[in-house]
């Protein structure tokens, strides 16, 4: 404290111990003591950790000196801080003076390390001279006090190696310059911090105790008098001089996956030679040895690594059992089988087997009467495991029904011959009853075959299973009802299992079986197509079976889809089905189909197909048409018949009785005659009552009119009403039925050159047939003129005034035509007149146009008309 | 009547003293004889521990020679006939196992310097990581080793007895050489430390029979 005090002179507080290594979980003493002032008492200080501590911990000591006890409880370090609260004026300027911290440095003490262990590894061909050494560090350790761990060893003549090591590491190395063999050596660790010190239990033991060298180098002979043993010698790794070793070996069938071991009691000591024994023979051995010191027996140091694998095939020994013989049975015509016998190499062939003899025999006979066949063997020269699992077909006969055969059969490798294997191929009338209730069930990675024995005494079972062209089987004791087979089975493969039950060496009758291993998805749908065409509801869908190879299980169900716009439907069928027709479809609707095959494993879908619905069945369109056909021939019908009993009402109505024109009271009108008188006339007659006109000037017109008419005269019954004179369609119709008449073609042609007057006449006279109607006199004069009123508008201004000419023109036509049809019947023109007549009362304009001809033509006390509207007509005429 | 009986009591009690006095005696002897093996273990322990160490340093002498041979180059062999002086005798001395002990300890200080010596020589013709320095620093240290073994052995058979130190003091060295003159004596050097640890390994077999099967009088000298 002297010290403390004189280090601290300036101070007036002073905090002992200094900068205490605290242990975690004990409990602090401090004193805080005043120095050189009576400013302040013990009193007046107080004691801060992380937060000021209550005075019930503090112990004043006297007036001078204030102690405090805290448990230390968290890792981190810390300052312990003493001060003064009183606040006078030379404590508040001396502030520094009145306050005093120590650091604190929070650990654990060290704990005792566990678990010691070394370890000199070889290097070369001598062991390293460094050692390895580990432990396990107990306890906890802080950053603020970490533990140093330091590793001694201690070799005989007390000389002592060490190495240190800080912080949380547990192991370290030691280099001891030469490896101390054959001396003991002491080991030990010491773990160490300010806290305190604790040592590890030492380990005493010869230095060779912690080696581990490496494993030795083997050889494997085979000696060929010793069928069943190899001879393993090797050299070991190290010198003997420096460690004895002991050995241990191991052993197994290449391939075996299971070690043998050489009990310890027949290696342990420092041998450099064993031979195996029991061996199979002309089997290929895998041997491994390893090593480790030898301590007169007692335990200690490391085995080695095992030495790298070294090979040995055992020599050839005899065939120790029978060759395991078997047939393969198919039809071969009528009352007849072909046999092929084929065979497996004995179970103990003890060496390659090179032939095979085969001696068959007729049952029939007493004797043996069978020569014996040699069948070579020609394999390659492999693994004896592997070549027990081949199978050599011997020899193939046919045999009738109602022969049976007894073969004998013996397998010779390079030593000898192998004991005789018998089989009997039984009459095929007479063979012995079959086992019943076979039942294939998959369980455990293993596919197991049970049956109900049959009523007879079995002396040995027959399981075979073929897939794909692969065959294989298996024998079983007689008394057994189940087996697992034995054979590496594939996956999603089918395999058709038979049992045979052997009666002595009689093969009996077989139950065939169809299991799969294990099931999965087929790995390809069935293919749909459609039988024949589509139809309008209806298509027939065929599909073939998923081929066996990719069915890959047993189809559960087959699924029918069949999608059209975005509408799916479905049908499951049964396994068994291979086409099926789809009802209620649409007509003219395009369809997908597709199949999805099922198992228990899964669903697959089939390619897609697609197909179109007929729009009309066939023979549809055909009925369609006969039926129209006959409909409309009987409307036909009924229409004639109607007609031909109507004809008299049809008649009155399309050809109605008019008062014949001869007997009209108009063939006496002249513009002066009273009206009244020439009412009843035919208007078409009026022209030719026209008799004042002027010669020469009809003569001109009609010589005009002369000159076109051979033109004209061809084309007046079908295309007059087209021409620019007919341009009116309602006078068409008409002239055509005159025109149609019994009048003589003259008839015809003077009718159709006057027509474009004479009907406006007839129309005026038809009208005027009504004796009433005064006001249509007036219109029966005017001139009905259809001519185009183009030209009438480019001629507008001549036309009118020369329109009184015009008209003038005209009258000779009709005057023309007047003498002409004075001789004719005025019956025969009574339809002529009709038409006009009808055609007239259609035509309104024309109607009007009528109203100025006659003012111009008669005279000037006629109600002047429009001009304008009739001298077009004239204008337009001139160019035909 | 009564002093017969006194005299079969005093008969009984002297029969039942006698055996036990015979069986505190073959007690006795029993257990003399179990320190005695006790004894003789921890020797035949120790000397077959020493014999083992000798092994590995006359088998690692006899690897240090070829390779030695093999680094010289040619006419190897002849240099290990040639006779050199100032190298310690191969044999051993004395006529009792602990002077014969005591020889082979301090035939075993004699070689250091020898092999000191030959190890900076060779130090100078061979490069750095040469095998044989490596085998020369070995054989070097195992001979340290097993002196100091031998010392530990010498006084454990023979605890009141001191350690003889080499005669005539620090082993005297031969003068400078040249080169042939150094490959000559480190060869000479190494063949004869290899026939000496061929003694020694005969001597501790023999030694074992002579040692550790019968009580030394060790206190005799």
């Amino acid at each position: 404290i002297s010290d403390i005090f004189f280090y601290f002179y300036d101070y007036h507080l002073v905090i002992a111990p200094q900068s205490p290594v605290v242990q975690i979980g004990s409990n602090l003493t401090a004193i805080c003591m005043i120095n050189n002032t009576t400013e302040v008492t013990a009193d007046d200080l107080y004691w801060k950790l992380s937060e000021i501590i209550p005075k019930e911990h503090y112990i004043k000591i006297n007036s001078s000196a204030l102690n405090v006890t805290v448990t230390i409880r968290s890792e981190k370090s810390e300052w312990l801080f003493c001060s003064c609260k009183t606040e006078s004026h030379y404590v508040v300027l001396n502030r520094g003076k009145f306050t005093h911290g120590i650091w604190l440095r929070k650990g654990y003490r060290p704990e005792k390390p566990k678990n010691l262990s070394c370890i000199a590894v070889q290097e070369s061909d001598t062991i390293s001279s460094n050692i390895k050494c580990q432990w396990e560090a107990v306890g906890h350790q802080t950053e603020a006090v970490p533990t140093n761990y330091t590793l001694f060893i201690r070799q005989t003549g007390d000389k002592i190696y060490t190495a240190s090591i800080l912080g949380p590491v547990n192991k370290t190395t030691v280099d001891l310059n030469l490896f101390p063999h054959h001396m003991e050596l002491e080991i030990w660790v010491v773990a160490q911090n300010e806290l305190g010190k604790e040592e590890s239990e030492h380990l005493i033991k010869l230095a060779n105790c912690f080696v581990k060298t490496k494993p030795p180098s083997v050889a494997v002979i085979s000696e060929a008098v010793f069928p069943t043993s190899l001879v393993m010698s090797w050299n070991s790794s190290i010198d003997k001089s420096y460690l004895e070793t002991i050995y241990e070996i191991r052993f197994c069938p290449l391939g075996s996956q299971k070690w043998f071991y050489v009990p310890l009691a027949d290696t342990s000591r420092y041998i450099q030679s064993f031979r195996l024994q029991n061996l199979q023979p002309d089997t290929v051995y895998v041997t491994q040895v390893r090593c480790k010191y030898n301590n007169n027996n007692k335990h200690c140091g490391y085995w080695s690594d095992w030495s790298s694998n070294v090979t040995e095939r055992t020599p050839e020994d005899l065939p120790k059992s029978k060759p395991d013989v078997w047939i393969i049975t198919s039809e071969e015509g009528l009352n007849k089988r072909q046999i092929e016998f084929i065979c497996k190499d004995p179970e103990f062939s003890n060496g390659r087997i090179r032939r095979f003899n085969i001696m068959i025999e007729k049952q029939k006979d007493s004797i043996r009467n069978g020569t014996w066949e040699i069948i070579p063997v020609n394999r390659s020269l492999t693994d004896g495991s592997s070549s027990k699992k081949q199978i050599t077909p011997l020899k193939t006969i046919t045999l009738d029904d109602e022969e049976s055969v007894t073969v004998y059969v013996t397998a010779i490798n390079s030593v000898g011959a192998s004991p005789q294997a018998k089989l009997i191929i039984s009459r095929k009338t007479r063979e012995p009853p079959a086992v019943e209730k076979t039942e294939v069930q998959s369980h455990n990675g293993q596919l197991f075959l049970s049956w109900k024995p049959p009523n007879r005494t079995v002396s040995e079972y027959v399981v075979e299973w073929v897939s794909d062209g692969e065959r294989n089987w298996q024998r079983e004791n007689g008394k057994t009802n189940y087996t697992a087979i034995k054979g590496d089975l594939k996956q999603f493969v089918q395999y058709r299992i038979s049992v045979y039950p052997i009666y002595g060496k009689l093969v009996g009758k077989p139950v065939l079986e169809r299991a799969y291993f294990e099931q999965g998805v087929p790995s390809q749908g069935p293919i749909v197509n459609l039988s024949g065409d589509p139809g309008c509801y209806t298509a027939k869908l065929e599909w073939d079976e998923i081929p066996l190879i990719k069915r890959r299980g047993f189809i559960t169900n087959y699924t029918i889809y069949y999608r059209s716009g975005t509408e799916t439907r479905g049908i499951t069928v049964p396994a068994n089905t291979t086409s099926y027709i789809l009802t209620s479809l649409s007509r003219n609707t395009k369809y997908d189909i597709w199949i999805k095959a099922s198992t228990i494993r899964g669903s697959v879908n089939g390619s897609n197909h697609s197909f179109t619905t007929l729009k009309y069945a066939p023979g549809e369109i055909e009925g369609i048409v006969v039926g129209v056909s006959l409909g409309f021939l009987f409307v036909v019908l009924m229409t004639m018949l109607l007609c031909f009993c109507k004809k008299d009402v049809i008649k009155d109505n399309f050809w109605p009785q008019i008062p014949n024109p001869g007997d009209s009271t108009i063939g006496n009108w002249s513009p002066d005659y009273p009206l009244k008188a020439e009412a009843p006339r035919e208007n078409c007659l009026s022209g030719i009552s026209v008799l004042n006109v002027d010669v020469c000037d009809a003569k001109c017109v009609f010589e005009e009119d002369k000159a076109s008419l051979p033109l004209k005269k061809d084309k007046y019954l079908s295309e007059e009403h087209s021409s620019g004179i007919g341009g009116s369609s309602c006078m068409s119709s008409p002239r055509q039925s005159v025109s149609d008449s019994d009048e003589g073609g003259d008839m015809a042609d003077t009718t159709a050159s006057t027509i474009q007057y004479s009907s406006v006449v007839a129309s005026s006279g038809y009208k005027g047939q009504n004796p009433s109607s005064l006001p249509q006199q007036s219109i029966f004069s005017r001139s009905e003129s259809t001519q185009p009123l183009l030209d009438c508008e480019e001629n507008h201004d001549t036309m009118v005034q020369e329109g009184s000419r015009q008209c003038f023109l005209r009258q000779p036509c009709f005057t023309h035509n007047a003498g002409n049809e004075n001789a004719t019947d005025s019956n025969d023109f009574n339809p002529l007149e009709m038409e006009q007549q009808e055609v007239l009362d259609f035509c309104p304009l024309e109607e009007d146009t009528e109203h100025t001809a006659p003012a111009d033509c008669q005279s000037d006390d006629w109600i002047p008309a429009p001009v304008s509207s009739y001298m077009p007509q004239l204008g337009g005429y001139r160019p035909q | 009547m009564n002093g017969h009986v006194k005299n079969m009591h005093f008969q009984q009690f002297m029969e039942t003293a006698a055996t036990l006095l015979s069986l505190l005696l073959l007690m006795t002897v029993d257990s003399t004889k179990t320190v005695a093996l006790s004894t003789n273990q921890q020797c035949g322990n120790l000397l077959q521990q020493t014999l083992k160490i000798t092994r590995i340093v006359h088998k690692e002498s006899g690897d240090l020679i070829k390779t030695y041979k093999a680094a010289q180059g040619e006419m190897s062999e002849l240099f290990c006939k040639v006779s050199v002086n100032d190298i310690p005798d191969p044999n051993i001395s004395g006529l009792d196992p602990p002077a014969r002990i005591a020889s082979i300890y301090t035939h075993l200080q004699a070689f250091l310097p020898h092999f000191k010596r030959v190890y900076k020589q060779q130090t100078d013709l061979q490069s750095p990581g040469s095998p044989l320095l490596k085998e020369l620093t070995r054989v070097w240290g195992r001979t340290e080793s097993l002196a100091s073994f031998m010392n530990t052995f010498y006084q454990s058979l023979f605890p009141n007895l001191p350690i003889p130190e080499p005669a005539g003091g620090p082993t005297t060295l031969p003068p400078a050489q040249n080169v042939f003159q150094q490959k000559v004596y480190g060869c000479v050097v190494l063949k004869t430390y290899k026939d000496f640890m061929s003694n020694v390994s005969k001597e501790l077999r023999n030694l074992k029979s002579k040692v550790c099967t019968k009580r030394t009088p060790i206190n005799a000298f």
